[in-house]
């Protein structure tokens, strides 16, 4: 019993204490493809810290959603932690509380009051943020869901855990036509829900152009952290689905030895970093999309996915 | 080995008309080969006609009735067409050294070489083969002319058919599969038709109406049909004949080769399908025929009303309509190419193809007017024409076969071609020319070619020899139903 | 093994099939075109050994030799190089209409491929037969809707392709002659588009073949302009 919470725990503790280092890899392999230096893997923990040591400045226009919505941002990532297979193949305490369609309601509550904050300053930016990453939402949840309902389809059940140990592991069915475009569907859905680049420049500074950045300009200090510390794990956890879920789900702990458990974590973060290789190809690869060509991205995510679901029900 | 040597004779005319040296010996070369070919396949034909199939190399070349009919009919049209070129081409793009002429007197015979082909092959890939090349090898001969209409011609020609093409490919696969299917056999026209009783309907059914709506694309079948005019109009006359006369014909033929097989399955209503398809073809290009400005696209029209003829005759079914429609493709071809020498005649003398700046041709050209004339009423089928007899073997068949509804449509369509047609040609042969009319003569090499057709056209259609009778008999046998 | 990379091929091919109806340079046309005559190659390769076919050794390494090689060679040599850079800039349906007409073409060639697999049960044409369908449909949608000569020829070609994925699964003992015949035929198609293509660059100016609609029955200008061909006509004799 006891090592089953320890397991639980360790498995938050992995997605609160990596995901910034993630982020950090992330950004130093981007400039270092563009021939820059980049900042240090560990920069994303330096900000966090500088920023949980400053004060917070809050709009006196601003309601009680203001305050409430980093928390709700921090959060929500944590729990889906809780539904998913990031160190065990095996189901864990919470395993059965909610299946994929729950932790994406959970993940989509995040972003909800993201919106609802940026809406909430008057700050002209946070509106036209929110208003966009709505967009880009709204586009995506249809293919989320044709990725889900193939997945059950197949697997019979919604649960991560299942899906993955019927459909993914056999080798037979790892290559299927159905499996192979729905990880091409995920891919897109990963670049577009995290804001990556043919959908969104996270590393743009022109408020204009932002989408998914402008909704945070208002936060400061301890917000200001959580908020960023939140994107960092919704970012880890979406990853962490994609993979261990959906197209690698090797090298997870099998049984509840703690040094089992203990040796998962070095191996889903190679896994997370060879995926990290792969995007920083794309984003290199890719310009950033007009805004109104953004549904020509999604739509070919949705025909991707849709496909594969065809391939499967014939 | 006569079968062998059919094709080869084009194949090697093309070789020597590249290389010859003097003015008219490639127009010669070509001619000299066309009616080897003419006399070969008429040698075969006979002896098909008697009885006696002629097998060359089993299971890969042979003749039977349907297939030496088809051979003799290019053959025939080939010389003719050859003949016509040697006056046509020559008027047209000669002087200088003779370089075009060279060239298309090369993709001319390639182009020939790959009609006798197709109905001479039995395996089915190689059939497909063949048809394909017919299309290669003729994209240039549409494009002769290198104006911007000709070039848009040739494009949209070979971008519809090829994509016809690689559609009909899958249909040949599926067949293929199928006869894997029962246990093997030769994948040949006779080895299909044999084993089709075994193979599941669902995929005779999809094999054929792939091929039909692919290789119908060739024929000139109404939703594919867009590239015909164009193809038919910008080409070169004599070019015109052969792909109007008797390449929709010889991929006609390949269509009808799988009527027997997929007949033989219960559940598939092929008879249906052909109908609609025919009757649809038939109805779409009779109302065409009515608002077309251009001579020449008025005969491209006409044939696609009578492969639709063609095919609904066969869909109707029974021995009589067979043979009529065996009558229709013979009758089809000869008038069809006389038609196209008729309008290159009246270009020739007139310099245009339009209808509205046409007028008079009777008196500013005799020759070319009386060959318009009598052309649109053999194509359209005013009795005693060759055309009007097969036309109404089938209309007659078809009434006695009880299937008034479709036989109805049919008649509709023809008269409403039949008035289309004599209504152009009338304002085109007759009428005051206008003042700056110019007086042209023809060339000899047409007015032979003219007459040479015309000869067949009249004949056959006040009697028709023993011979032909007895291979037409043959040739309904096979795609009897 | 052998069924699984076979299905990871299918998965592949199926991706360029409809990354070919989509608006991009010719050259990524070209590229995404090479993918697929790989996959094609690759499946051939594999089912030789999957179904004991020997002959589709032979298939595999024309198919790799023409698709992949010469023929992407051919078209770059026939055709002038600024071509592949140009993008078609008003497509005649944009972007995510074409994506659902794909989809609605991918689901009718499962619906039609369904009822033939299952007559006939082979488990390599459960996958290869639909998905070759799939390819030929995808293939003629260019041919529809795009502009440009290139795309257009690439589409062709992709027909073919599909049509010999799904051959590969269902005739791998065709004769050998045929499928010699076949890949020569393949790069006659080639040769003969690319030459006609240069022709039409050179004489009209522009390889914007939608562009070139003067012949059609509608009567003023078409009467117009054939008068003008007329009178050019004229003027050659």
């Amino acid at each position: 019993m006891t090592s089953r919470v320890l397991t639980n725990l360790l498995q938050v503790a992995t997605v609160l204490l990596l995901s910034p280092l993630v982020r950090g890899i992330l950004d130093r392999l981007e400039e270092r493809v563009q021939s820059k230096r980049g900042p240090s893997v560990w920069q994303p923990y330096r900000d966090l810290w500088k920023l949980f040591h400053k004060d917070e400045v809050v709009s006196e226009h601003s309601s009680w959603i203001f305050r409430v919505a980093p928390y709700v941002i921090f959060v929500t990532p944590i729990f889906v932690a809780l539904l998913i297979p990031v160190l065990t193949a095996y189901p864990l305490a919470f395993a059965f509380m909610g299946d994929m369609l729950g932790g994406g309601f959970v993940l989509a509550l995040g972003g909800f009051f993201a919106t609802l904050a940026a809406v909430d300053t008057g700050n002209p930016y946070g509106p036209m943020g929110a208003s966009r990453t709505r967009m880009v939402g709204f586009l995506a949840e249809p293919v989320f869901m044709i990725v889900f309902f193939t997945v059950s389809f197949v697997a019979g059940s919604t649960i991560p855990y299942i899906v993955q140990q019927r459909w993914v592991r056999p080798l037979p069915t790892f290559f299927e036509p159905a499996h192979v475009l729905l990880m091409m569907a995920f891919i897109m859905l990963i670049l577009a829900e995290a804001g990556r680049i043919p959908v969104d420049n996270p590393s743009g500074h022109f408020e204009l152009a932002m989408i998914d950045e402008s909704k945070g300009l208002e936060y400061s200090g301890r917000a200001a952290a959580l908020v960023k510390w939140g994107g960092a794990m919704k970012f880890f956890v979406l990853l962490v689905i994609f993979l261990n879920v959906l197209v690698t789900p090797w090298g997870l702990a099998t049984t509840q030895a703690p040094a089992q458990v203990l040796l998962a974590v070095p191996l889903v973060l190679l896994k997370i970093l060879a995926f990290l290789l792969l995007l920083v190809v794309i984003e290199s690869s890719l310009a950033k999309l007009r805004l109104f060509r953004i549904t020509e991205f999604l739509g070919a995510a949705f025909v991707t996915a849709t496909v594969a679901m065809i391939t499967r029900v014939f | 080995m006569i079968l062998v040597a059919i094709p080869l004779f084009p194949l090697a005319a093309s070789g020597l008309s590249a290389v010859l040296p003097g003015r008219r010996a490639a127009a010669a070369t070509t001619f000299v080969g066309a009616l080897a070919s003419l006399l070969a396949s008429g040698g075969v034909a006979l002896r098909v006609a008697r009885g006696a199939p002629v097998v060359a190399v089993p299971g890969w070349l042979a003749c039977d009735g349907l297939s030496a009919l088809v051979l003799a009919l290019i053959a025939l049209v080939g010389t003719a067409s050859a003949l016509f070129s040697w006056g046509y081409i020559d008027e047209r793009v000669g002087g200088g050294h003779g370089g075009r002429e060279r060239l298309y007197y090369v993709n001319f015979n390639l182009f020939l070489f790959s009609l006798l082909a197709v109905p001479l092959l039995l395996e089915l890939a190689l059939v497909w083969i063949a048809v394909e090349l017919t299309t290669l090898l003729s994209v240039f001969l549409v494009s002769f002319d290198n104006t911007r209409e000709a070039l848009e011609a040739a494009w949209k020609y070979v971008v519809l058919t090829l994509m016809g093409a690689a559609i009909a490919l899958l249909g040949f696969l599926l067949l293929y599969w199928g006869l894997r299917g029962t246990g093997g056999g030769a994948y040949t026209w006779a080895g299909l038709a044999a084993a089709a009783p075994r193979v599941s309907p669902a995929l005779l059914g999809t094999a054929f109406l792939l091929v039909l709506v692919g290789f119908g694309a060739k024929t000139g079948l109404v939703p594919l049909h867009t590239w015909l005019p164009d193809a038919h109009s910008q080409a070169p006359a004599p070019v015109c004949a052969l792909l109007s006369g008797v390449e929709t014909t010889a991929v006609l033929y390949t269509i009808l080769r799988l009527v027997p097989v997929v007949a033989a399955s219960a559940s598939f209503r092929i008879g249906a399908w052909l109908v609609a398809f025919g009757l649809l073809s038939v109805g779409v290009a009779a109302f065409l025929l009515i608002q077309t400005t251009d001579c020449k696209r008025l005969f491209a029209y006409s044939t696609v009303e009578h492969m639709g003829i063609i095919l609904a005759a066969v869909g109707l079914g029974g021995p009589l309509v067979a043979y009529g429609a065996a009558y229709q493709i013979t009758s089809h071809a000869l008038t069809k190419a006389f038609c196209f020498f008729a309008s290159g005649a009246a270009l020739l003398s007139t310099g245009t193809r339009e209808i509205d700046a046409i007028r008079g041709l009777i008196r500013t050209s005799p020759p070319a007017g009386a060959a318009l004339l009598l052309g649109g009423l053999a194509i359209a089928g005013a009795p005693p024409s060759a055309v009007f007899l097969s036309e109404f073997s089938i209309l007659r068949a078809g009434i006695a076969g009880g299937q008034f509804l479709a036989v109805g449509l049919l008649a509709l369509f023809i008269v409403v071609a039949f008035v289309a047609i004599m209504f152009h040609v009338n304002r085109m042969v007759f009428g005051l020319p206008g003042p700056a009319a110019p007086r042209a003569g023809l060339p000899a090499a047409c007015v032979i070619a003219l007459v040479a057709v015309a000869v067949p056209v009249v004949l056959l259609g006040l009697y028709t020899p023993s011979v032909l009778h007895a291979l037409l008999q043959r040739a309904a046998a096979a795609v009897e139903r | 093994m052998v069924s699984s990379l076979n299905d990871l091929a299918g998965g592949v091919f199926l991706l360029t099939a409809f990354g070919l109806i989509v608006p991009w340079q010719a050259a990524q046309s070209l590229r995404l075109f090479v993918v697929q005559s790989m996959c094609l190659a690759a499946s051939a390769l594999l089912l030789a050994s999957g179904l004991g076919a020997p002959d589709l050794i032979a298939v595999g390494a024309l198919t790799l030799a023409t698709k992949s090689l010469l023929i992407p060679w051919l078209l770059r040599r026939t055709v002038s190089r600024e071509i592949y850079t140009r993008r078609e800039l008003s497509p005649v349906v944009n972007v995510p209409s074409s994506l659902l007409v794909a989809l609605a073409l991918v689901v009718l060639s499962y619906f039609v491929a369904g009822p033939l697999v299952a007559a006939v049960p082979r488990t390599f044409a459960r996958v290869n037969l639909p998905i070759g369908l799939a390819g030929l449909l995808l293939g003629a949608y260019p041919l529809l809707v795009r502009r440009e000569a290139i795309p257009q020829v690439i589409g062709i070609l992709a027909m073919e392709n599909g049509a010999f994925y799904a051959g590969v699964a269902i005739a791998p003992d065709l004769p050998l002659i045929a499928e010699l015949a076949a890949a020569f035929d393949v790069l006659v198609i080639a040769l003969v588009l690319g030459l006609l293509t240069r022709t039409i660059h050179e004489r009209v100016g522009t390889t914007d073949v939608a562009s070139l609609a003067t012949l059609r029955e509608i009567r003023v200008s078409g009467a117009i302009l054939r008068k003008e061909s007329g009178a050019r006509e004229g003027a050659a004799r």
